[in-house]
């Protein structure tokens, strides 16, 4: 299983993703004699480093993890005192973007690569790691998964898990609908719909109030309608959506959206909050489907009872569309990684390096319940619905990184923003198509 | 004399210049440049952010809500905290803890008041629930449905600011001298009758200060919503303000630069409608009090 990690896939597309922004390949052959890798500390008593460190494991096992992970480095690099700070996901984005203006960037922080990442890089925030990356984690990793942390030619990020995404569902709702096959079309998709709203339970949970999460069924529906070379060309900086499967993909949004699939108040549920949101949920046999990235089982973890990943959670691809352009077997996904600030200290490369070794990775995957970016850690999944995941991610012609993050902020918000109003009903197809053509135009 | 206000006024007035003149300038000069907040603003684009705001019909519907809320503010609690002002100056039993109660919201931090609501007015919220076991089959979206979420975030504000303006016009009500009312009660005069031409009329420069008061704060406003609606959806739900605005299409899309020119725009909306109040409803309580006028 771990040797077929699909990272070629990863690479042919998500560098193309990052083409817009630079260019995509990571040099080969650079690695620097100064590389700290895992034994290269100097032994001369070096001097007391301190570092700070923002990441999003607000669950217990992160925590967990991140504890442990910390205490670990500091063992063998005793110079060295790391403060982490857990921040909401939803909150991490606008916190970091405020410590950098007040020049208080944490050492190390969550890194989403893409555009976000270019404006960092454009504005001086984020270290340039290309050289000091440690051959072990090139060999590990392949060089296609920092395609996705790479601008200008140079690496920002290190990469730590991928996020692939599915629509999860819980098999024993399934079950009590009389659903006997996961949904391979959007025909099977409605007919399961209707036969859980028969059953009086909630279809698919919705957390709208973010926004993301209902705009991912447009990027999915995109990547169904539209061809591979569309899709390439869009993520690498195009702004011409005259083709029409990307209006198609909004009609495909409208239709879903017609046959009320969502939980009751969708457009107020957040995400990933407390027991009602759209998570909670599922995770809770409230709702029985939700389309979301690998990050989905450990997020659910959270949210039980038992804080346990409910023992019925599997997992199916997103449906294909009939007479869709895109291969039925690509992916969206997105990348986890974390990022030194410019200045940080050497230690924080250390620390990066670190966190790419095969036990980090594993501990990682486990704890947050995803896909590890290493090849060598893939034998850590064994939650079933991300082994689906995986072996979809294996077999999937090519992957996609998420729209909004290829964006930027400003254009991700506003393509967001627009499937929002298409589902709150607030505008008709041609009113959304135009809002996202101006969204992405302002790029 | 001159050392005495320097002394008194300069620890103010270098507090206000440092903290509100200076960042209006500052806002001006980001608002020409197109920044995402890194580094310094290098991207000169002129008016284009200014353009951007001003041809914007989420921007226009946020002032729209903005007004409505302002005027509707007005309307819901000036006679709701007067009526409770009047029946709270009579000398009754519990009047303390009623006066309390209607002031505890007030108190409570609007975040909490926010989470609170937020919870209890979900479509599957405890709200719809009650209304369910009273035999009401009909679910309502009082957060999500656009025609229900203005009113929704009314009652909120309502129920939240209405005990600042009764301790208001209460403390206006004991300013007025027992005398006047005793006398006019042994001319005959009603209790209604002394309400109304007596009390009201001198209760008037009270009001004005607690309208203005009402109507700052109905332009700040910004917690609630934010809270109660998050980063995305209040202007799909229809209750997205200026300052929410502002803070979406600034902050939240990284474009601080155009951020910095809605935050001018605000600017000049907000003193504009300051300035008007004050030539215009005020001035005339102050005229001769405060002015050389006279």
């Amino acid at each position: 299983m771990r040797s077929s990690l699909k990272t070629v896939a990863v690479s042919a597309v998500i560098a193309m993703a990052m083409s817009g922004l630079a260019a995509c390949s990571t040099p080969t052959g650079t690695e620097s004699s100064n590389a700290p890798g895992t034994d290269a500390q100097s032994t001369a008593a070096p001097a007391a480093v301190t570092m700070t460190f923002w990441h999003n494991g607000t669950g217990d096992k992160s925590l967990a993890y991140w504890d442990q992970v910390i205490k670990d480095f500091t063992a063998k690099y005793p110079n060295v005192t790391i403060t982490p700070q857990a921040v909401q996901n939803e909150d991490f984005d606008g916190k970091l973007q405020a410590a950098m203006q007040a020049n208080t960037t944490p050492d190390i922080f969550l890194q989403r690569g893409g555009g976000k990442m270019a404006d960092m890089v454009k504005g001086g925030q984020v270290m340039d790691i290309t050289d000091v990356v440690s051959a072990a984690t090139k060999t590990a990793y392949g060089e296609g998964v920092f395609a996705a942390y790479t601008t200008g030619g140079k690496i920002y990020g290190m990469p730590a898990a991928l996020t692939p995404e599915g629509i999860f569902y819980s098999k024993d709702l399934f079950d009590q609908a009389g659903i006997t096959a996961t949904p391979t079309d959007i025909a099977s998709l409605n007919a399961a719909v209707d036969k859980l709203k028969a059953a009086g339970i909630a279809p698919i949970s919705l957390g709208a109030k973010d926004a993301w999460p209902a705009a991912h069924w447009y990027y999915q529906f995109s990547l169904r309608e539209c061809s591979q070379a569309v899709v390439d060309a869009f993520i690498a900086g195009s702004t011409d959506l005259s083709d029409p499967c990307w209006k198609k993909a909004v009609q495909d949004v409208a239709d879903l959206n017609a046959t009320n699939p969502w939980n009751q108040g969708f457009l107020t549920t957040s995400a990933q909050t407390g027991a009602g949101s759209s998570a909670g949920l599922l995770a809770n046999h409230q709702a029985s489907m939700e389309l979301m990235g690998a990050w989905e089982p450990g997020v659910l973890g959270g949210l039980t009872e038992d804080q346990e990943i409910p023992a019925d959670l599997q997992l199916f691809p997103f449906p294909a569309v009939a007479g869709g352009q895109g291969d039925p077997s690509a992916m969206m996904a997105g990348l986890d990684g974390y990022s030194c600030k410019k200045d940080a200290p050497q230690a924080c490369v250390d620390f990066l390096n670190f966190l790419a070794e095969k036990p980090q990775q594993e501990g990682y995957a486990t704890a947050y319940g995803s896909l590890p970016a290493s090849k060598d850690a893939t034998g850590a999944v064994t939650e079933p619905s991300l082994k689906s995941l995986l072996t979809g991610f294996q077999n999937a012609k090519y992957v996609v990184l998420w729209f909004d993050t290829s964006l930027g902020q400003d254009a991700g918000n506003g393509l967001n923003q627009a499937i929002v109003n298409l589902l709150a009903g607030q505008m008709t197809v041609d009113q959304t198509m135009a809002a996202i053509q101006s969204a992405v135009k302002s790029v | 004399m001159g050392l005495e206000i320097g002394l008194l006024a300069g620890p103010a007035i270098i507090v206000f210049v440092l903290f509100v003149i200076v960042p209006v300038f500052v806002a001006l000069y980001y608002g020409f440049f197109s920044w995402k907040g890194y580094g310094p603003a290098t991207d000169f684009v002129g008016l284009a952010n200014y353009k951007w705001t001003l041809t914007n019909k989420d921007f226009w519907d946020s002032v729209l809500h903005t007004g409505l809320i302002a005027v509707l503010s007005l309307l819901f609690q000036g006679p709701l905290a007067i009526l409770l002002a009047l029946l709270l100056n009579q000398k009754m039993r519990g009047r303390s803890l009623i006066r309390v109660l209607i002031f505890v919201p007030y108190v409570i931090s609007e975040a909490i008041v926010g989470i609170g609501f937020s919870l209890m007015l979900q479509d599957a919220g405890a709200v719809n629930g009650l209304l369910h076991k009273l035999g009401v089959d009909q679910t309502i979206s009082w957060i999500s449905s656009p025609k229900v979420a203005i009113w929704t975030l009314m009652f909120i504000i309502t129920w939240k600011y209405i005990g600042f303006a009764v301790i208001l016009m209460l403390a206006g009500l004991q300013g007025i001298p027992e005398e006047l009312s005793e006398a006019a009660a042994i001319d005959g005069a009603s209790y209604w009758q002394i309400q109304r031409h007596i009390m009201l009329p001198l209760l008037t420069p009270t009001i004005k200060i607690w309208a203005f008061l009402s109507l700052i704060g109905s332009m700040q406003l910004f917690d609630l919503v934010y809270i109660i609606w998050g980063q995305y959806i209040a202007a799909t739900a229809g209750t997205s303000t200026m300052a929410y605005f502002m803070a979406q299409n600034g902050r939240l899309s990284g474009q601080l630069g155009r951020g910095s020119a809605i935050a001018i725009i605000v600017f000049i909306i907000s003193l504009i409608v300051s300035l008007g109040y004050q030539r215009f409803v005020l001035n005339r309580d102050t005229e001769g009090a405060l002015t050389d006028k006279k």
